[in-house]
């Protein structure tokens, strides 16, 4: 019987020191599944390889290797990447048919990732899976598992709210940036110090849409060297904070002692601006805006708490709808590793058929050719002998069919047995081809 | 025909439930499924609601065989199929349903009002009878509808004005326009609604004077509270533009708009004598 295994490990169990040991390179990939399909006897490979992950996924017949399909993976990579197989066993997980099918079903729906919900990891998969088809490693098994882990991924992330909802501090920024402004295109954001979350959410809001960017810093020289970045026009600024009059956002990270931003001059401000919306976002510890600043009409004032405060509830959001989005993916592998199993027994099932209705028809032929029968009872005799094949049949296939629907680990068994009474090895390869 | 407009009622009914539900079901995880098929069902809904109310209009129209603008069952129909008629357009242009959880509970009430006076209808006075009436009449509803949904429009600005400032997560928080969407939605409904109410008025005196001979009464309660209403708008637009009164402000200044037009539609014809009274 074909059997679904994966050995992978990831963030959750593995330190980095190790995951980049079991790292692929691309020329390595290609090497690597041709080993095991030459030399490990695998039929089917896909290889994922991220900075969170390293998953090998194959398909074996268990019938024609000797050794467990997960042994065999197990072996590969302990000899590939040089490492003993007992520290691969402690860093790494090891799935079987319905949980590998599970595991790659949490895969892509963000379930397994370090932030639930994020949207690169199904682009990641599906690049190691196109990867590994035109290396010849995936046929029609891992074809159906991973067009079905990417459809799942996909309702999951349009039935559950997983993926909605900024989980970072920048991003948050972004989001409220966007519940002020009807657009982002024509506005000015500025930033005042330097910092890498200030320029990653500036960042952010350019590459949603924010046409000019106004770096302010206390020295002219390091204004020009972080406006570089953004192709940002350069201000210094000593106690003169009229470069805010064409700010739409403000984004503050200066390791000023006091407060740098204060309600009068910024009222100032917002008048000679008309009151245009401003968003100002303080990002520093000890903070750079006076905090009654947010009383002035049409300024919105959100420091690192604030925003914090938006990701811790949009991180929980994100937890709770984890749950159902589990329930979900339980749902998918279970019908889909049935649906694999039907299609196992099929071919032994029309082979069995096949041979009876063989058998029965030159029986008849014979019978028929001896003895002179009316027309009428020519047929009833046909009509007989396909009754008998269909009645004795009957049970043998309900059962095996039982057996799996119950998810009987035996069937296989059942299948062997009834290839190699009903000696069907050689009509079921025919099939196959 | 009575049946029609009970349809026609119930069916406003069953899209304002839908239509308030799309708010009010907020953001919850188990929802997140249920409400796009909610908000589906709340705009088709609504088109079939508009679509019975158009016939009820056509028909109770040929019935009386005048346009039908005399009595409480008429006005009131035709405003709720002007509030309607805009909410369609809006949503058509911006993609923006939240309004449609203010303004067709709205229309839904209106409706229900007139169904509730409709057993009774009236001639118009013979004098009345002209052509000049039908734009006067229907300019001026169009216009109040319009400030119906900039009244709305302030209100989801007030609403999520709120929530940005206290920093919490509202159920309903990503649902509504930004701040600048709602604001400037607003200012626009108002120059639109403005623009029609002012060629409406002014259709109205060109009508009082062809028809009678004689200016206007400009003590006539109704014509004074819409001039006053007039006046709220046009000074509104001219702070906005004037000294930049956005936001929060114009809001305010659409819902106090939107109440003097109520005050004149209905106050005015309840507690003071007009000529343009209904019966």
């Amino acid at each position: 019987m074909n059997q679904i295994v994966s050995i992978g490990t990831s963030h959750h169990v593995a330190p980095v020191e190790f995951r980049e040991k079991l790292a692929f390179s691309e020329e390595q990939l290609i090497e690597s599944l041709h080993h095991l399909r030459e030399s490990y006897k695998v039929d089917e490979a896909v290889i994922l390889s991220t900075c969170n992950r390293v998953e090998v996924y194959g398909v074996a017949n268990s019938q024609r290797t000797a050794e467990s399909p997960v042994k065999i993976l197990l072996d590969f990579l302990s000899n590939y990447h040089r490492i003993s197989v007992d520290t691969l066993k402690k860093w790494s997980y090891r799935h079987h048919n319905l949980d590998t099918i599970q595991h790659l079903f949490r895969v892509t729906s963000s379930l397994d990732s370090m932030v639930v919900g994020e949207s690169q990891i199904l682009g990641q998969v599906k690049d190691a899976y196109d990867f590994s088809r035109s290396a010849g490693g995936a046929g029609t098994i891992l074809n159906r598992l991973f067009a079905k882990a990417f459809s799942v991924g996909k309702r999951i992330r349009s039935e559950t709210t997983i993926a909605t909802g900024a989980v970072s501090i920048s991003y948050a920024a972004v989001e409220l940036a966007k519940k002020i402004f009807n657009t982002l295109e024509d506005k000015t954001v500025a930033i005042i110090g330097a910092g890498e979350m200030s320029e990653l959410t500036a960042k952010h809001l350019v590459a949603n849409g924010v046409s000019k960017v106004i770096v302010a810093n206390r020295t002219y020289e390091r204004a020009v060297k972080i406006a570089e970045k953004f192709k940002g026009v350069p201000v210094a600024y000593e106690q003169d904070l009229n470069f805010l009059i064409d700010a739409d956002i403000v984004i503050s990270s200066t390791d000023a002692p006091h407060y740098l931003i204060e309600r009068k001059p910024l009222a100032e401000i917002m008048k000679k601006r008309k009151h245009r919306y401003m968003f100002l976002i303080d990002i520093a510890v000890p903070r750079d805006i006076e905090p009654d600043v947010s009383k002035i009409y049409h300024a919105f004032l959100y420091n690192i708490d604030d925003l914090e405060a938006v990701v811790a509830s949009n991180l929980k959001e994100r937890k709770q709808e984890a749950v159902r989005a589990e329930q979900i993916v339980s749902e998918e592998a279970k019908r889909f590793h049935d649906q694999l199993q039907i299609l196992e027994v099929n071919p032994t099932i029309k082979a069995l058929h096949q041979q009876f209705q063989q058998i029965a028809e030159t029986e008849l032929q014979v019978c028929l050719d001896c003895t002179t029968l009316s027309d009428t009872q020519e047929t009833a005799v046909a009509s007989m002998t396909q009754a008998i094949v269909k009645k004795l049949l009957h049970h043998p296939v309900e059962n095996l069919r039982h057996a799996v629907n119950d998810g009987n680990a035996d069937h296989g068994q059942y299948v062997q047995a009834l290839q190699e009474l009903f000696a069907l090895d050689d009509n079921n390869d025919k099939e196959q081809e | 025909m009575h049946f029609l407009f009970l349809v026609t009622v119930l069916v406003y009914l069953a899209a304002s439930i839908f239509q308030a539900l799309y708010l009010a079901i907020g953001e919850r995880t188990e929802t997140s499924t249920l409400r796009p098929r909610i908000a589906q069902i709340a705009f088709w809904g609504t088109c079939l609601g508009f679509v019975l109310l158009t016939l009820f209009i056509i028909l109770w129209w040929s019935r009386q065989g005048h346009f039908p603008m005399k009595h409480w069952t008429d006005s009131t129909a035709f405003f709720a199929w002007a509030i309607t008629l805009i909410y369609l357009i809006v949503v058509r242009v911006t993609q923006l349903r939240a309004i449609g959880s203010l303004v067709i509970p709205g229309a839904f009430i209106t409706i229900l009002i007139s169904y509730s006076f409709s057993r009774n209808t009236s001639a118009l006075p013979e004098n009345l009878e002209t052509y000049w009436l039908v734009p006067h009449i229907t300019l001026i509803f169009l216009a109040y509808a319009i400030f119906f949904t900039a009244f709305g429009f302030g209100v989801l600005y007030l609403i999520a004005e709120k929530s940005i400032r206290d920093k919490k997560h509202t159920v309903f928080q990503n649902l509504l326009p930004s701040l600048g969407a709602s604001d400037e939605l607003g200012y626009r409904c108002t120059i639109l609604g403005l623009i029609l109410l002012s060629i409406g008025i002014i259709i109205g005196v060109v009508l009082k004077q062809y028809i009678e001979g004689v200016i206007l009464n400009w003590l006539d309660a109704h014509v004074f509270f819409t001039v006053v209403t007039w006046f709220i708008y046009v000074v509104h637009i001219s702070f906005r533009q004037l000294w930049g009164w956005r936001g929060r402000k114009a809001a305010y200044s659409e819902i106090v708009g939107f109440i003097a037009v109520l005050w004149t539609y209905v106050g005015v014809k309840l507690f003071l004598d007009s000529a343009h009274t209904f019966r």
